[in-house]
């Protein structure tokens, strides 16, 4: 059987996600045994329009976006986000309830005009999408256990529940005993808690789980010393497309 | 009773660490907190601790273990053995050693789990009597603070020495093979050890405002108390913590992972918890316990009710991790059970201690998780969806299954899932499993070929009674896919024709084109010795459909049936249990005449993952056949 072609596009992102891959090393020659992949710039100047599996990073943040997105859903016969932009909309998302034209001001100064923009939004705003590989970055392990699922011809396993899961079977001391003020309780796992791990606290960069009890964890924030402005900051930073779409 | 001097039991706990052969784990400082962790030197040890992040359950039940290694070339097989090193864990509070020991029992009823053994009987458990008490521990009232069993030996910190009791000769041994110095108890450390004793049981700061012994009982009063769970868990997360850091919680998840040759993998059990969102649900998307409230109320049942029922404890050993490593302060169980209590007594309902459960444990040999390799010799498609697979085990042996069993199917690199058999054991040499595309096993079951392999475990459950259904008239009422289950017991009865009574079939499905075993069907309808009634909900207007329009239940009013004696067998999806069980009583069909097959996530076969539990009950291991009138009391089954 012909190796399923590959291709990585970007949006409006960092490109650190497809980093991630391109960093795959040992990995990454088994990875080749088992797709060809056709496009990928970070790594490569060859390109190709035919292609099986599309993986997108980053968010859609303009009109011109929706027909490029669209030829890919049209190329591809499966579709994959990766990374927050394109996942969950990302950080991008923080300036949608900002003005807009204040923003592009601020970022483009005077050439403002030039630059067209609209609230930045995750892919499947725009596209169906047929997988997720959520985080900010994306993890290694979790992007090659999709693309196994995918090859497999199985639905990715993605967690319905909360980094807290995965921090207790670590047996960190939790965020918020040590001080820290964590969205670990409302955030989808699948990463391993691995800020936790390292000391830091759960910023939520893989979104929301699928039913979060948004009331109960801002009042735990509350609670524990945080006022109600830099609560809702706290959600705003990852969950802002979700939040509004909710 | 022993005693030792600090400077020797350091220099005892060296010597441990020094033998190479042992794999010596204390309790040690995390933080603030404290964890059971590998000892390099007794230096680390703080057996001042008041509680530990996770109990010492990890070292015999791990976050993640390999239950099964696979390869498409050669099949499943256990995972290559470690190397198991006696394991000496020092410094266990009496409630954890409780806890192991509700773990023991679990593990090993009706058949042993040999990977939490493996390790459990190559360890040596050196408790240490509490020194300080986490303020949210109420291990006292449960009866857990102080122990006679269950340890190996049992230190007791008296300033400069700790007294040790000896519970076991494994402990006696490890004494006297690495301590040095230790002396016989003086009249004075016995009578220190017993105010120390004394001191632990007076250290709880949670109070119960009842005597414990009463919580069956509550929690039976309160299973349908308007609200009271849902005002109790309305902060509930859904996070999990407090079933993952609990000493007695044993549900675990399966999963298969495979290497990037897409050929190899391994299967691995997780730790899972009833209180997250998917715990219940199964591949057709019905979650049986979808929301927090029936979660959360799930949780305190298990503990306090169900687990006392099978095994005659309440399996809370008043740790308090749960309370803890709650964020929104809700999973106290002394709280919840005091506001139970209180809002009990305020209805002016008298609570007395429930009735001994009579507890009936037995076990019988290993749970055995490595499926046996099969071949898929037929593949028969039904319909767009459904398939029938005809299958014949590798070693050549019969599946020996009865009627109304179900096998665990494993495909490669994807999983596993319970799928009811629909062959009669009088087929010999091969038999049937009829499978919907649903989720990824049954998906991917469905790209295999005739001469491909799968993995089969079981066959799981009780299965009809087929004994005592002799002579008796049999009416069967299937609702699409509960067709398949219901087949083996049809055709073994078709096999046997002159020992059953009248046998009418009832058959409904959405439309013609999902009708299973068709031209079976077809040869039914010309037999005079079976009753076949079918019925489609609608039938699209390019289709032909001669026979009766409309949901199950309509054809129920069609047959005339003796309800003395009849007994109804009946399948199909969640929904239509209610309906038909409504109709049929309306006929006089006395309760117990009424047989069920339910479905639900029987992820491990074998009574321990918990995943089909329906109250009280496992699915899998006391059904999924059912009397109805033993489960009509239970709340969650219909």
């Amino acid at each position: 059987m012909a190796k399923p072609k590959v291709a990585f596009f970007d949006f409006a992102g960092c490109e650190g996600d497809q980093l991630q891959v391109a960093n795959l090393e040992e990995e990454l020659l088994d990875l080749l045994g088992q797709v060809e992949v056709v496009s990928f710039r970070e790594v490569m100047k060859e390109h190709s329009d035919n292609y099986d599996i599309a993986f997108i990073e980053g968010s859609c943040t303009r009109l011109q976006d929706e027909e490029r997105l669209k030829q890919i859903r049209k190329t591809a016969k499966l579709v994959v986000a990766i990374g927050s932009c394109a996942t969950i909309g990302g950080i991008n998302s923080l300036r949608n309830d900002k003005d807009l034209d204040d923003v592009r001001k601020t970022v483009y100064g005077e050439d403002a005009r030039l630059f067209d923009s609209y609230a930045a939004r995750p892919i499947d705003a725009v596209i169906p999408v047929d997988a997720y590989v959520h985080g900010c970055p994306i993890t290694k392990d979790e992007f090659l256990s999709v693309v196994k699922s995918l090859l497999l011809g199985k639905k990715p396993d993605i967690p319905t529940y909360p980094v807290c899961v995965e921090c207790k079977k670590n047996e960190n001391v939790c965020a918020f005993e040590r001080g820290q003020y964590c969205v670990g309780p409302v955030t989808r796992a699948g990463c391993n808690s691995c800020c936790v791990n390292e000391g830091t606290i759960c910023w939520g960069c893989r979104g929301l789980v699928d039913n979060p009890n948004e009331n109960s964890e801002k009042e735990v924030l509350i609670k524990y010393g945080l006022t109600v402005d830099d609560a809702i900051n706290k959600f705003k930073l990852y969950f802002g497309w979700q939040e509004r779409k909710r | 009773m022993r005693v030792i001097s600090k400077e020797d039991f350091a220099e005892f706990v060296n010597a441990l660490i020094k033998d190479k052969s042992l794999n010596v784990i204390g309790v040690k400082a995390k933080g603030d907190k404290f964890a059971f962790g590998p000892l390099e030197s007794a230096s680390e040890l703080r057996l001042d601790y008041d509680v530990t992040l996770l109990p010492p359950k990890k070292y015999f039940f791990p976050q993640r273990e390999t239950l099964v290694t696979y390869d498409v070339t050669t099949g499943f097989a256990v995972p290559k053995a470690e190397e198991v090193k006696p394991l000496v864990i020092i410094g266990v509070h009496p409630y954890d050693i409780v806890a192991l020991l509700h773990m023991d029992e679990i593990f090993k009823e009706t058949k042993s789990d040999p990977y939490y053994f493996e390790k459990r009987n190559a360890s040596i458990i050196i408790g240490i009597n509490i020194q300080n008490m986490s303020k949210y521990c109420f291990a006292p009232q449960m009866g857990c603070a102080v122990i006679d069993y269950g340890y190996d030996l049992m230190l007791t910190d008296l300033g400069n020495r700790y007294a040790i009791n000896i519970g076991h000769a494994k402990g006696e041994e490890l004494l006297n093979k690495y301590a040095k110095n230790v002396t016989t108890a003086l009249a004075r450390d016995i009578q220190l050890v017993g105010q120390k004793k004394r001191e632990i049981l007076n250290m709880s700061k949670q109070k119960f405002d009842f005597s414990p012994e009463l919580i069956p009982e509550l929690l039976s009063k309160t299973y349908e108390k308007s609200g009271f769970w849902e005002k109790h868990s309305e902060k509930c997360l859904a996070c999990g913590s407090c079933v993952l850091v609990c000493p007695t919680c044993y549900c675990f998840d399966v999963k298969d992972s495979t290497d990037l040759s897409l050929e190899r993998g391994e299967r691995i059990r997780t730790w899972d918890g009833c209180l997250l969102e998917d715990f219940a649900k199964i591949a057709s998307g019905e979650n049986f316990r979808p929301t927090r409230p029936t979660r959360y109320r799930h949780r305190y049942f298990k503990k306090g009710k169900y687990l006392y029922d099978r095994f005659g404890f309440i399996s809370c050993v008043g740790c308090g991790r749960c309370s803890s490593n709650c964020l929104p302060d809700i999973a106290n169980p002394v709280k919840l059970f005091n506001d139970m209590y209180h809002e009990t007594k305020s209805l002016g309902v008298e609570i007395t201690p429930a009735a001994e459960p009579s507890v009936e444990i037995q076990t019988e040999g290993n749970i055995d998780y490595v499926p046996k390799l099969a071949t898929i010799v037929k593949k028969v498609s039904m319909t767009a969806n459904e398939t029938l697979f005809e299958i014949k085990l590798d070693d050549g042996s019969e599946l020996g299954h009865k009627p109304g069993q179900f096998v665990e199917v494993s495909v490669f690199g994807i999983g596993e899932a319970p799928i009811s058999v629909s062959s009669s054991p009088t087929k010999k040499g091969t038999f049937e499993l009829c499978v919907r595309k649903l989720g990824n096993v049954t998906t991917k079951l469905h790209t295999l070929k005739e001469g491909d392999k799968v993995g089969i475990r079981g066959p799981f459950g009780n299965g009809f009674d087929y004994e005592f259904l002799k002579g008796k008239d049999l009416l069967f009422v299937a609702g699409g896919l509960g067709i398949a289950p219901l087949r083996s017991l049809f055709n073994y009865v078709l096999d046997n024709r002159e020992k059953y009574g009248r046998v009418i079939l009832l058959y409904g499905c959405k439309e013609p084109r999902e009708l299973l075993f068709s031209e079976e069907m077809l040869a039914l309808a010309k037999r005079d010795d079976v009753e076949f009634k079918p019925t489609v909900n609608w039938c699209p207007e390019n289709e032909v459909w001669t026979g009766n329009i409309g949901v199950i239940t309509t054809l129920i009013p069609q047959v005339s049936f003796d309800p003395e004696s009849t007994y109804a067998v009946v399948c199909g999806p969640p929904i239509m249990y209610k309906f038909v069980i409504h109709d049929l009583k309306d006929r006089n069909l006395p309760d117990d005449h009424i047989i069920l097959s339910l479905e639900r996530r029987m992820k491990c076969g074998v009574g321990k993952c918990g995943h089909c539990q329906i109250n009280q009950i496992y699915v899998c291991k006391d059904g999924p056949v059912f009397n109805y009138s033993k489960i009509k009391g239970v709340p969650e089954a219909l």
